[in-house]
């Protein structure tokens, strides 16, 4: 049990810059009336259109600091990870929350271990029954397929077209991600543009979900894939070295489908073993550019030359979709932040128990210690 | 609970010993998880302190929790002032909530307990959709004909799905794997073709033209939705025409049919039986059709597959999720000393407790 007052620390993600998202003031404010002081560092917030003043708001326990001090407090809270050379701030004591991804970021991980650096992955915080307490799904869904009917809502007032079609959604993967996808596409990713749609006597959208049982046949997919005006990955593949859809089968789509990916995966080729996109061919993209056309010259750039791509659509893909409306997103995971670092200010990253209540629990499983204890790592 | 003789649920001897643990003396039903196979010893040695007691005795405690609502009889043996905890739909039952305020009691809806998002704290959607699908393959099984259902030689099984939402998702996930994870290696391995699902929502459920197309290549029809007018079905008796007459209806939504005083609530797929956990798979000659108020169509049938409680088919997995679901609901109003203590704006779960207090009703 801690009895001095807590320090927590918020740097500056230094991404892409479309990458705007801060924790906001709201959430900061209550980090202070918990009992933290809480050092931000400077300019923080501010590409969301915040200043200090606004997250300071007449709280003398709110100050701003240099990026190593915000890195060194007890607790550094940042939402996507630092990059490897920010691990050099981070204080012997400090505890590092952010979205780390242990499984699948091995060098990472390794990192942290040698350095000795307390860790609570954010995607690793999960309930009892291993559902994901600080995660916004929803958005990966929505934002994905809303940029997708973007596009074609430049062509299409309302999305009617004047051959009276209506619109086909196919989605690959029925996890998580896909759950959302299929509620977002069967509204073309935003309620109120189904509603103008029915409004307008639109013909509607149909959408159909393929598990690996069907994927794996490229007869059956043909079919799908001829008629497909939106393409969906969110699939979460046990094998990533080989893709679901090849290039060759995106002949199949018409000149004017859109590809949606949704499951990010990078192309990196000197894993072992490699790891490839679900889809074969197209882009990753990120907060500064999330749409590629297909001439776009930036495809030749990104996609390495060992991947074929000679079959291309309009692509929308981005690293990190929750991103594209960060205002929205930053409310949603103050909120599901908020208990945790209830218990976070009482008890430290050494004395978190899993026999302890909900939210302790929960942030137990997330620790580094438990993710390498759970794989012998340790 | 008193319910169907199918019903067989309650709570695990494990989560009375929680209650102990946060300071409860639990008061038991004579004869409580007997159903499930439960001693009254398995109780003890969970939680040393509890009690047997009768029918009427259980409902004379500070707090009853039990998963299904009440009849009125029992709500009448309450004490004044005394905490319900139970799945009591405020929203779709005012006459309960009447009821309740006249009695003076106080209560917690189960199914009311949402986060700052609104997402239910205590649900089993999951096990709806799981188990629904499963059994609707079962019979899909039995229905579907040569060369049949595990044969390679078959195209791929067609799901058509009415609604997209937290039911649905998870109705997605479940029908591309049968509703049996097993069953969908076992095909798999077998290079049997897989499931097709496709989603449909209000913008296409009211074009006729394309859902007679898509229902006359359908293999299941899955009512997933969520009305906002439960007057008017999605699908009308008459469509079900086109469905191929192997196709078997899974039904998840669950509303009744239902005269309020002139006003007549529909099934979203209008004809098909209200099952329970006594039956819910009826054939297209079931007697049960013959107690479908007249005012519905029910000429045209199809095998159909309906349970007013999906989760209890599994007893003990549904009684498990609600058990570590409900302990910090408990923990809480146990350490506020009951509901009145609970705040909007207190911790995580009283503000998810507010907003399912009668009190607080409505929102």
């Amino acid at each position: 049990m801690q009895t001095a007052s807590r320090t927590i620390g918020f740097p500056n993600m230094l991404e892409e810059e479309g990458e705007k998202r801060a924790f906001l003031p709201d959430f900061i404010h209550s980090m202070a009336e918990m009992g933290f002081q809480v050092v931000l560092e400077k300019g923080y917030g501010e590409k969301l259109g915040f200043g200090f003043m606004d997250y300071r708001a007449g709280r003398s326990s709110i100050r701003e600091g240099s990026r190593p001090e915000a890195f060194s407090q007890d607790i550094a809270l940042i939402l996507r990870s630092p990059h490897i050379e920010d691990f050099e701030l981070i204080g012997k004591n400090t505890c590092l929350m952010a979205m780390l991804h242990y499984p699948t970021h091995p060098l990472r991980r390794e990192l942290l271990k040698s350095r000795g650096i307390q860790a609570i992955s954010l995607d690793s915080i999960r309930d009892d029954f291993g559902t994901r307490l600080v995660e916004n799904m929803r958005a990966v869904g929505w934002n994905g397929l809303e940029a997708a009917f973007n596009e074609f809502e430049k062509e299409y007032d309302d999305l009617v077209r004047p051959d009276g079609r209506a619109w086909r959604v196919t989605v690959l993967g029925t996890g998580m991600v896909g759950r959302q996808v299929v509620d977002a596409a069967t509204k073309f990713g935003r309620r109120d543009r189904n509603s103008r749609h029915m409004k307008a006597n639109g013909e509607g959208v149909v959408v159909s979900a393929l598990g690996r049982n069907i994927t794996f046949q490229k007869g059956r997919v043909r079919q799908f894939l001829e008629g497909t005006d939106v393409l969906v990955d969110s699939t979460q593949r046990d094998d990533p070295s080989r893709p679901i859809i090849t290039n060759d089968q995106l002949a199949d789509l018409h000149k004017d489908a859109i590809i949606v990916d949704l499951s990010v995966d990078p192309y990196t080729l000197d894993a072992d073993p490699p790891v490839v996109k679900g889809i074969e061919g197209i882009p990753q993209g990120n907060l500064d550019q999330y749409v590629f056309e297909m001439d776009d010259p930036k495809w030749d750039e990104i996609v390495p030359d060992a991947i074929p791509s000679e079959n291309r659509r309009k692509a929308i893909t981005c690293y990190s979709w929750p991103g594209i409306h960060p205002l929205d997103c930053m409310r949603r995971y103050g909120q599901q932040l908020r208990p945790l670092l209830r218990v976070l200010y009482r008890k430290d990253y050494e004395a978190l128990s899993q026999s302890e209540r909900f939210f302790e629990r929960a942030l137990h499983r997330a620790k580094l210690d438990t993710f390498l204890e759970s794989t012998g790592a340790l | 609970m008193h319910k169907e003789a199918g019903e067989r649920r309650d709570f695990l001897p494990k989560f009375a010993g929680i209650l102990e643990k946060y300071g409860a003396q639990a008061v038991l039903e004579e004869g409580y998880g007997s159903r499930m196979g439960y001693a009254q010893d398995d109780y003890l040695s969970s939680a040393p302190s509890c009690i047997f007691a009768t029918h009427r005795e259980a409902y004379g405690q500070d707090i009853v929790l039990v998963l299904r609502c009440p009849g009125e009889e029992e709500m009448r043996w309450m004490k004044p002032g005394s905490l319900l905890v139970s799945m009591l739909h405020f929203g779709t039952r005012p006459r309960r909530v009447e009821l309740l305020r006249e009695l003076g009691l106080k209560a917690v809806s189960i199914d009311g307990i949402v986060d700052d998002y609104g997402h239910r704290l205590v649900e089993n959607l999951s096990a709806v959709a799981w188990n629904g699908m499963e059994a609707a393959f079962q019979v899909l099984e039995d229905t579907y004909p040569p060369p049949g259902l595990r044969s390679p030689k078959r195209p791929p099984i067609r799901v058509t799905l009415l609604g997209a939402g937290a039911v649905g998702g998870h109705t997605v996930q479940a029908a591309v794997r049968y509703g049996n994870p097993d069953l969908q290696a076992e095909l798999a391995g077998k290079d049997v073709p897989g499931v097709i699902v496709t989603a449909v929502d209000r913008d296409i459920t009211g074009n006729q033209g394309i859902m007679q197309e898509i229902l006359s290549r359908t293999d299941m029809l899955v009512d997933a939705s969520a009305r906002r007018d439960q007057s008017r079905p999605i699908i009308p008796n008459d469509w079900l025409a086109h469905l191929p007459k192997h196709a078997v209806i899974l039904d998840l939504s669950v509303d009744p049919y239902e005269d309020m005083d002139g006003k007549h609530l529909v099934k979203g797929i209008e004809g098909i039986p209200q099952g329970n956990l006594n039956q819910y798979i009826f054939t297209p000659d079931d007697p049960a059709y013959d107690s479908i108020p007249d005012f519905v169509n029910t000429k045209y049938r199809r095998h159909s597959v309906s349970c007013y409680s999906w989760p209890g088919i599994d007893p003990y997995g549904s009684m498990y999720v609600y058990g570590e679901q409900l302990r910090p609901i408990m923990r809480t109003l146990l350490e506020k000393g009951g509901g009145e203590n609970i705040h909007k704006d207190g911790s995580y779960f009283e503000r998810a407790i507010s907003r399912a207090l009668l009190s607080n009703w409505p929102l």
